[in-house]
């Protein structure tokens, strides 16, 4: 251990390399930081009011934003603010290197060491989340079974083989390979075991369907069998926005088909014949297939009187694996937890639902390998900061013990 | 897992192999084949209810619970729909107050509504503005407007929705008016 005391003239001659471990493992930093971090929430939670949480939490929270400009009630705030996943990964190093390795080592300070194990721990399960956490939807009708989730942003694009009437795998290309075609950028998908290739191109994030004799086109909009997609502004719910984009086969033998659209809102995917064989190409959310089976038994609502707030909901489902069945209810804030994934009691619908309809449940399924190293981050902040304090106090009543024994031989 | 093997062949011209598959799901169901566009934008089913509506609103393809279905405004938040449901005309439009917030209508109240006609039979006509929550547990949306009509047809109960922002919708009151007038059943 590094027993010497470092003065202000000393430090004048440090090497950069000190000078560099000083300031990362400093107090100082951490305290901007943690203030950095403050303000970042504070202008989140302000900004999401008119962008929605999603297109907000991305633009303050994600690796890929680096630097960025607050924007309140319409109006940009001249302050440029680092990216929050950056401060959260210097706060990783700082607390590393502070909390850790620099932090002087004794019996005294096993206490704060196990608080910075759990904060450490947090950041690092902030980290896991961010880059591996994956969130969708499973909507069921009571005595329906589902064995999907149905992812709540990404839109992909699904091609099968119908065979007998059935398709029975799909190739999927990811919406990541996706969005970056806009207007005339493009990319040619080649299939396994398919006998063409789709060209994508011109992809919109927000569109729709338009007829081009009721509604003629304004911007140059390529219109394919009487129809074009039409640019609309972002949801400001995410979630609701519907990605659309032009689509091409090419055959092995260098024949194109005209264009057609692929847009999530379509009723029936489009249709491919190659001699044959019938393939069909679709756009859609993306489904992730669940290792066992969900089956809605009841859904069961109850709203704050005269509002359509909802005060409780619960759905009873019957777990289905290799046969076996178990029955859970899954109500707010007491989801199910099995096999990695996390059933959360999400929403509910139709939307519009008359007294007399059959309302189906919606149920947030979330895959997250760091789904309770939060919770578990908690605890061991609070046991770091009991033996703190369990510390201090078995100290301070040594010392007054002490002090009155030495009192009482003076007198 | 995806495995995307890139292969430029021309300049700029991206080549990709996809990997990723899946199999099929509860989800799946044996698709329409050969689906024309509009069969695949539009839910062609005969319409039980037809009308003219204006140029400034963009035709949406119909939807479980929306026969007819519209986008209105500027700021594409406006958005029109025309429904046959059950229950009483009195419960349907209370279901409208109770997403602004509003206690249901007293027998006084619900007499004195606006009376309007819509397909040859007279509806009360709903005027409301506010915080409007859609359900589904979403948040309440602010500054919102409503207008429209709820009719007893027949057995089944008609409504006409207007929904947007209120500027929007303040806007669009008197076209929606005329929209109504030209609503008819066609016997589907």
């Amino acid at each position: 251990m590094d027993n010497k005391i470092y003065t202000k003239e000393m430090s004048q001659g440090k090497s950069v390399f000190r000078m560099i471990y000083d300031f990362l493992s400093g107090f100082k930093l951490a305290t901007a930081l943690l203030l950095l971090l403050l303000l970042l929430t504070w202008f989140a939670t302000l900004e999401q009011i008119d962008h929605g949480l999603h297109a907000t939490l991305n633009k303050y929270f994600s690796w890929k934003s680096f630097f960025f400009i607050p924007e309140i009630n319409g109006k940009k705030i001249p302050l440029i603010l680092p990216g929050g996943y950056y401060v959260c990964a210097l706060l990783l190093v700082n607390m590393i290197l502070g909390g850790v390795i620099r932090i002087r080592k004794g019996p005294k300070q096993i206490g704060n060491l196990v608080s910075h194990f759990g904060i450490i721990f947090m950041l690092l399960g902030g980290g896991v989340s961010h880059h591996f956490e994956e969130r969708g939807n499973m909507a069921i009708y009571p005595g329906e079974v589902s064995d999907i989730a149905e992812d709540y942003f990404e839109y992909v694009i699904e091609v099968s083989e119908v065979v007998d009437g059935n398709r029975n795998e799909f190739h999927i290309i990811r919406g990541k390979y996706l969005t970056d075609l806009k207007d005339a950028n493009h990319r040619i998908f080649d299939f396994k075991g398919l006998p063409f290739s789709l060209k994508v191109s011109g992809y919109l994030k927000n569109t729709q369907p338009v007829n081009a004799l009721e509604i003629p086109t304004t911007n140059g909009e390529l219109v394919t069998d009487g129809y074009y997609l039409q640019s609309i502004p972002p949801e400001k719910e995410s979630e609701r926005d519907m990605p659309g984009a032009y689509g091409q086969i090419i055959f092995e033998d260098g024949n194109k088909s005209a264009p057609f659209i692929l847009i999530g809102a379509s009723f029936y995917p489009f249709t491919v014949r190659d001699g044959e064989r019938t393939f069909t190409v679709d756009m859609r959310k993306r489904l992730w297939p669940m290792p066992f089976q969900v089956k809605l038994d009841k859904f069961h609502a109850d709203f704050h009187p005269g509002t359509s707030r909802p005060a409780k909901f619960i759905s009873d489902i019957r777990r289905i694996e290799n046969g076996k069945e178990a029955k859970v209810r899954i109500e707010m804030n007491e989801p199910m937890r099995y096999e990695g994934y996390t059933f959360f009691q999400a929403s509910y619908g139709p939307s519009d639902a008359k007294p007399t309809d059959v309302m189906y449940t919606v149920l947030e399924v979330v895959k997250n390998p760091s789904d309770k190293w939060p919770e578990y981050s908690l605890y061991i902040v609070a046991v770091g900061m009991l033996i703190t304090f369990l510390t201090k106090l078995v100290g301070h009543l040594v010392i007054v013990t002490n002090k009155r024994k030495n009192h009482g031989k003076k007198i | 897992m995806i495995c995307l093997l890139l292969v430029c062949c021309e300049k700029s011209e991206e080549r990709m192999v996809v990997e990723e598959m899946r199999k099929k799901t509860t989800k799946d169901v044996s698709p329409k084949m050969f689906a024309t566009s509009d069969e695949r934008f539009r839910d062609i089913k005969p319409s039980p209810v037809e009308g003219n509506a204006p140029n400034s609103w963009v035709a949406l393809p119909a939807k479980q619970f929306r026969l007819l279905n519209y986008r209105f405004g500027e700021s594409g938040q406006g958005e029109v729909y025309v429904s046959l449901s059950s229950g009483t005309v009195r419960d349907n439009a209370n279901r409208w107050l109770k997403q602004f917030g509003r206690e249901a209508m007293s027998d006084a109240e619900f007499a004195s509504m606006e009376k309007i006609p819509v397909v040859g039979i007279e509806g009360v006509w709903v005027d409301l503005s506010g915080d409007y929550g859609a359900g589904m547990g979403a948040d309440a949306k602010q500054g919102y407007g409503l207008a429209g009509v709820v009719a007893q047809a027949d057995a089944q109960i008609l409504t006409v929705k207007m929904v947007g922002p209120k500027n929007e919708v303040d806007a669009e009151k008197e076209t929606l008016r005329n929209y109504i007038g030209t609503l008819r059943m066609t016997g589907h």
